[in-house]
């Protein structure tokens, strides 16, 4: 059967004129699919809304309680969690050379002096041969030639910048 | 500025005087959804109340521009579409679980025609069964249309889908619900509503 063009108007709730009427009135005595389907937009038309039993909005104040108590609760236990983790993890990673040091305290004290010595001998040594660098090196490029050399320095400078900037931007309204 | 916004923008900054006052605004529009999504009073409640939770909590997100109610549905629409998914693959009987739990209206004795409104209130019933036959997202759709008088527009925005999908999802939905209804609807019934006049107009 042709149920054309009366699914649809119905489908499309559609505003009938009285011949239309009429002419669905007919088609309906006829066709079981369509009086199931006007049967069922009537249903859903008339549906009625359904309220909640009372005191809802106290059980929902009630359920924002417990929530926040349990993510309150979360947050604790999270942290106490993270700080015990964190100290187990160093305890286990320093282990073996607290192991040592507690064998030798004296032989890790020397050779931790020592390496004090070093590093700040080391550094002095630099510090020097900079100066020296410093003092020598102007005078092999002209006035002109440093220019250019830092004026170089400051683009790619703003360049890495920029990119850094282009890049890492969050879009409006995210 | 409406009341509304005015309840939005002061719940945003931290006042649960107005979230509840929203609450109480919306229990209704947002608890109707949620039981005939779900069918039952009991999940119904459930999801209403975590549907408030997950606004609270996400009110920062919320758009201005948007309606509140659109936003807060689409909340409500999502997570009993989720809820039903979850259930299909626990693999629970909906129709098992509903035995016990459906509540159907109750005639009201003071209406002019008692037995017109029988007959009204036993379909919205068989109605309302009918809809657990039907896609989540579908369901969904029909239940904004038809319960809460949504526009395309509005579902389409709500349930993420465009315009036309919806239009195409409201059709499909009335289609399978014309052919439950063929099927399961008793003959009796069909028989004596023919025998007053046109069932739709």
């Amino acid at each position: 059967m042709n149920h054309q063009p009366f699914e649809s108007w119905l489908l499309d709730d559609k505003s009938m004129d009285p011949k239309q009427k009429l002419e669905l009135d007919a088609h309906l005595r006829t066709c079981n699919y369509c009086t199931a389907l006007a049967e069922t937009g009537m249903a859903l038309r008339s549906a009625k809304r359904i309220s909640p039993a009372a005191g809802f909005s106290a059980r929902f104040q009630k359920r924002l309680a417990l929530q926040r108590a349990a993510e309150r609760r979360r947050r604790l236990w999270g942290a106490v969690l993270f700080t015990f983790g964190s100290l187990a993890m160093l305890v286990w990673i320093l282990s073996p050379y607290l192991a040592s040091f507690l064998a030798a305290p004296a032989t890790r004290i020397t050779s931790l002096v020592g390496w004090g010595v070093f590093l700040v001998t080391t550094l002095q040594a630099l510090l020097r041969a900079g100066t020296v660098m410093l003092d020598v090196i102007p005078g092999f490029l002209s006035p002109f030639a440093w220019m250019v050399l830092v004026s170089a320095f400051a683009g790619i400078s703003l360049l890495w910048s920029v990119s850094i900037w282009r890049f890492t931007r969050v879009p409006r309204g995210v | 500025m409406t009341d509304e916004l005015a309840w939005v923008l002061q719940a945003q900054q931290g006042n649960d005087e107005a979230f509840a006052q929203l609450v109480e605004k919306y229990q209704t529009h947002v608890y109707n959804l949620c039981y005939r999504m779900l069918g039952e009073p009991e999940a119904a409640e459930d999801a209403a109340q975590e549907t408030f939770l997950r606004a609270y909590q996400n009110l920062h997100r919320y758009d201005q521009s948007r309606s509140f109610a659109t936003w807060l549905l689409s909340i409500g629409a999502h997570y009993c579409i989720d809820r039903l998914r979850r259930r299909k693959l626990s693999m629970f009987s909906m129709d098992e679980e509903n035995d016990d739990g459906t509540t159907f209206e109750i005639a009201d004795a003071s209406s002019p025609d008692p037995e017109a409104e029988s007959v009204k209130r036993e379909d919205r019933d068989h109605l309302h069964i009918l809809l657990k036959g039907l896609d989540e997202t579908d369901r969904a759709a029909i239940i904004m249309r038809y319960w809460h008088d949504y526009s395309e527009m509005e579902i389409a925005e709500s349930l993420n889908l465009t315009v036309s999908a919806v239009k195409s999802r409201l059709h499909r939905a009335r289609r399978a619900l014309a052919g439950m209804w063929q099927e399961e609807k008793p003959l009796t019934r069909t028989e004596k509503r023919r025998a007053y006049e046109s069932p739709a107009f």
